[in-house]
């Protein structure tokens, strides 16, 4: 029995191994598809399609200054927004709400910087970005519940809880939290004690992109060697076989993932309040709880793999900004080129997925 | 003399990486029932799905009426007369019997006389406005018949169609076969029971690895003959060990002088009502160690319940559970339920090991001691898999069924429950199950083997009980037949029908 099933083994190559490049092929790829499709699209524009690749370029990575200051900075909200996004579809819990529960923690966070000016820096900025994580962890209460104790879908009500999120911000800088003078729908900035400090002196990076950094290889150790990281990954690749295993308390890993990504958007929120703009506004995100779907996505959903993709998407919209100042081309084409990303990336995972289904 | 109706000649397919098939051949011919044989992951099911229009061969040829034909849709298939009744059910759930007739055929005023007639011309009987999801897995196999035998196929294909009937029911599908065949038609059939396919097979054909080895008529076979074919002649000496020790105990009856051990699990009046995994009726039962408990009876009547609050899987809503700290529990749907495909064997065995005290260092799993203990599964148990972080979903089924029975075998030190352990394994890993738990039950393990397969229970058990209508009927040592226990397992037939 032993050595017949061993003549077996001899004529089964593994299948798996392609799994491991397969996620960099497809980064690639979709990046190159991007790119033609993005140059056809300028050149029926009128556009000069080389000129708009250099400006973009130069733009985000042209220099160590513009890398640093502007693609990095963009990148931290994306990467931190793109771990969250990770974490929950890991575990089977689509997520789309980031971008109100980062709304949700630029609000709490703020809010803590306005008020609490009296305590000194070591214990505000802590403050700041706890308040983050609860706002934003909190942001997900009320789909985590419907999830687990009505069995509403959370794709529906995280969306709806983003746009909650969003006008709730815009309430705040028009109402409870506008700024003294009252011109601005914005809030005051908050106290120096309680601001990031940068992270590389001369740029503007502060020190929330080392705390991305941190929280994506401290997930990755988790997601790899830990038990509650196994059994996150477990819930989400089966639940039926989690739970019959009988070692899974399966409605507990959902409602503790659920709540940790809407903590860690909640923390891009009060990252980007306490290290960049210093104060709240309308449009703080320009959709980066969205993107950062895409961010994960790219990345295979690993944690380390979103630091890259949300590095490669800062550059992108560092490089949009570019080439709208010196080749012409409006800001709005970045989005464009977004979804195309996003499409590809799709397209190709789809194509992974079948392949590996085939395989089977 | 009977005309050939297809021929199927060097057929291909590769998987990825995965060469299911490499040179099989099939010749049907009319008014023959054609057994095909093989062992877990030989190409069987890839070489039927390539008749049915399933999966396109990468090469080879099909001949259908003397013609090479491509069969790329299971409509072409159709469109030449082949209907193929699948391993895995096709139906819909949610729909009614008549509602998953009509898939795929339109709504036609006739259909529901059409189908009637059918069932009284067969004496397959199925309620035909019961949603399929109420119904037992025995009804939904004879829907997938009739569903295959509406279409009026001249060659009809059944991929293990046997696993999930009684005896008795077993025995009036082939008569039915044989009464397809008698009308012409080209019947093809694929069941692990060796007895079972000479019993009704006009011809064989066995695979192994992929290509066929022996084909020849069927009376001319013996089953020593098939299984050195299935396996190959190298393994089939230390195989028929295992074989015939498992003949041996079956007729004698295992640990009858083993004194009793000590009760690790008892129920006391548990009763269970769900919808989903069936009701349960003050049920008592004690569990010792040391004893192989076997609860026989027809899908559906209670025994996933059962399996799922002996393995503490469910809680009762009525009576009391007792159970030790180390259950094992090999699960009735090993793809689903047993294994997470997305994972490596490593990660599937990790699954059940992952909180075990020397396979963690608090809350950090030890994936050397896991890969380790994976690596060994792999071994004992023979995973046709080339290493421990093969993705479990590119196993063949009985390969990940090793995978699964391998694991709870190493949990369960104190209890194990297992539910249709063998279901979808050749002869020889079925065998080694069986010795396996055999072993664990002299090591003083105590064992509830909740099965299907009547030869199961009856073989291995201590103590046989029928399990009917969600209620546990002791079987005396009198009963002990395939017409006692057949006999009370059919008592509970009425309540899936009604």
């Amino acid at each position: 029995m032993r050595s017949c099933s061993r003549a077996e083994g001899a004529r089964l190559p593994d299948g798996l191994r392609i799994r491991r490049y397969e996620p960099v092929l497809i980064a690639f790829g979709s990046v190159a598809l991007t790119a033609l499709a993005g140059a056809a699209l300028l050149l029926l524009g009128g556009y000069d399609p080389v000129a708009a690749g250099a400006a973009m370029l130069r733009g985000s990575v042209g220099s160590w200054s513009t890398f640093v200051s502007i693609t990095l900075v963009r990148s931290v909200p994306l990467v931190l927004c793109g771990l969250a996004v990770a974490l929950a579809f890991q575990a089977g819990v689509w997520n789309i709400g980031a971008e109100g529960q980062l709304y949700a923690g630029a609000i709490a966070g703020v809010s803590v910087g306005l008020y609490g000016a009296s305590l000194p820096a070591a214990l505000l900025v802590p403050a700041v970005l706890l308040a983050a994580l609860v706002g934003g962890g909190v942001w997900a209460v009320v789909p985590t519940i419907m999830r687990v104790r009505l069995g509403v879908g959370e794709v529906i009500t995280t969306i709806l809880m983003n746009f909650v999120g969003i006008y709730l911000a815009a309430y705040m800088v028009h109402g409870p939290l506008q700024e003294a003078r009252g011109v601005f729908p914005q809030t005051d900035p908050i106290a120096p004690a309680a601001r990031l400090p940068g992270l590389i002196p001369g740029s503007r990076l502060h020190v929330g992109f080392a705390l991305a950094l941190l929280i994506a290889a401290g997930a990755w150790v988790v997601l790899r060697h830990a038990r509650f990281g196994f059994q996150l990954r477990a819930v989400g690749a089966s639940p039926e076989a989690a739970r019959v295993s009988g070692r899974i308390d399966t409605r507990r890993i959902l409602v503790v993932s659920f709540l940790l990504s809407g903590a860690i958007a909640g923390l891009a929120g009060g990252v980007e309040v306490a290290g960049l703009t210093y104060a709240l506004y309308e449009d703080l995100s320009p959709g980066w709880g969205y993107t950062a779907i895409a961010v994960a996505l790219l990345a295979g959903l690993d944690p380390l793999g979103v630091v890259v993709a949300g590095i490669l998407f800062g550059a992108l919209q560092a490089g949009a900004g570019a080439m709208q100042r010196d080749a012409g081309i409006p800001a709005a084409w970045v989005g464009v080129v977004e979804a195309l990303v996003i499409l590809a990336v799709l397209g190709l995972d789809r194509v992974r997925r079948s392949r590996a289904k085939d395989r089977r | 003399m009977s005309t050939v109706l297809a021929r199927l000649d060097g057929v291909e397919r590769r998987f990825g990486s995965v060469r299911a098939l490499q040179g099989a051949d099939l010749e049907i011919r009319s008014g023959e029932v054609h057994g095909v044989l093989g062992a877990n992951g030989a190409g069987k099911s890839t070489l039927l799905n390539i008749l049915g229009g399933m999966l396109s061969p990468d090469a080879g040829r099909i001949e259908i009426g003397g013609a090479p034909v491509r069969l790329d849709t299971p409509r072409d298939a159709w469109a030449h007369g082949v209907a193929l009744v699948h391993q895995h059910f096709t139906l819909v759930p949610r729909l009614s019997t008549l509602e998953n007739v009509a898939l795929g055929r339109g709504r036609r005023p006739d259909l529901r006389s059409e189908v009637e007639r059918l069932m009284d011309q067969t004496g397959l009987r199925v309620p035909l406005d019961a949603t399929v999801e109420e119904l037992g897995v025995g009804d939904r196999q004879r829907i997938e018949i009739l569903k295959a035998l509406l279409r009026d196929p001249r060659i009809l294909v059944l991929d293990e169609p046997t696993a999930v009937l009684t005896p008795i029911e077993i025995e009036g599908l082939f008569t039915l076969l044989g009464e397809l065949a008698a009308e012409g038609r080209g019947v093809v059939l694929v069941a692990h029971k060796l007895d079972e396919v000479l019993s009704v097979a006009d011809h064989v054909t066995v695979l192994r690895s992929g290509r066929t080895v022996l084909t020849g008529v069927a009376a001319e076979q013996d089953v020593d003959g098939l299984v050195r074919a299935m396996v190959g002649t190298e393994t089939a000496d230390a195989m028929a060990l295992g074989l015939r020790g498992s003949d041996d105990s079956r007729s004698g009856g295992p640990g009858k002088e083993r004194a009793r051990g000590r009760v690790v699990a008892r129920l006391e009046g548990v009763g269970v009502r769900r919808p989903d995994v069936g009701s349960l009726e003050g049920i008592d039962l004690d569990v010792r160690s040391g004893e192989i408990v076997g609860v026989a009876g027809v899908e559906g009547n209670g025994q996933q319940a059962l399996a799922l609050v002996l393995s503490g899987r469910a809680g009762p809503e009525r009576g009391r559970v007792e159970l030790p700290e180390a259950v094992g529990f090999v699960p009735q749907d090993r793809s689903t339920e047993g294994l997470v495909a997305d994972f490596d064997l490593a990660e599937n065995v990790a699954l059940a090991l992952h909180r075990d005290p020397e396979y963690r260092r608090g809350v950090w799993l030890r994936w050397a001691e896991l890969r380790a203990a994976a690596e060994e599964i792999r071994e004992r148990y023979g995973v046709a898999a080339p290493s421990v972080e093969t993705r479990a979903g590119a196993l063949s089924g009985g390969n990940q069924q090793r995978v699964v029975v391998g694991r709870e075998l190493a949990v369960g030190r104190d209890l194990l429950v297992a539910e249709n352990p063998t279901r979808g394994l050749d002869v020889a890993a079925a065998a080694f199950v069986h010795e396996e738990l055999r072993r664990l039950a002299a090591r003083g393990v105590a064992i509830v083997l909740i099965s299907t397969d009547l030869d199961e229970v009856l073989g291995l058990s201590d103590i046989v009980y029928a399990l009917t209508r969600g209620r546990l009927h002791t079987v005396p040592a009198a009963a002990r037949s395939r017409e006692g226990v057949g006999a009370l397992m059919l008592a509970g037939r009425g309540s899936q029908v009604a």
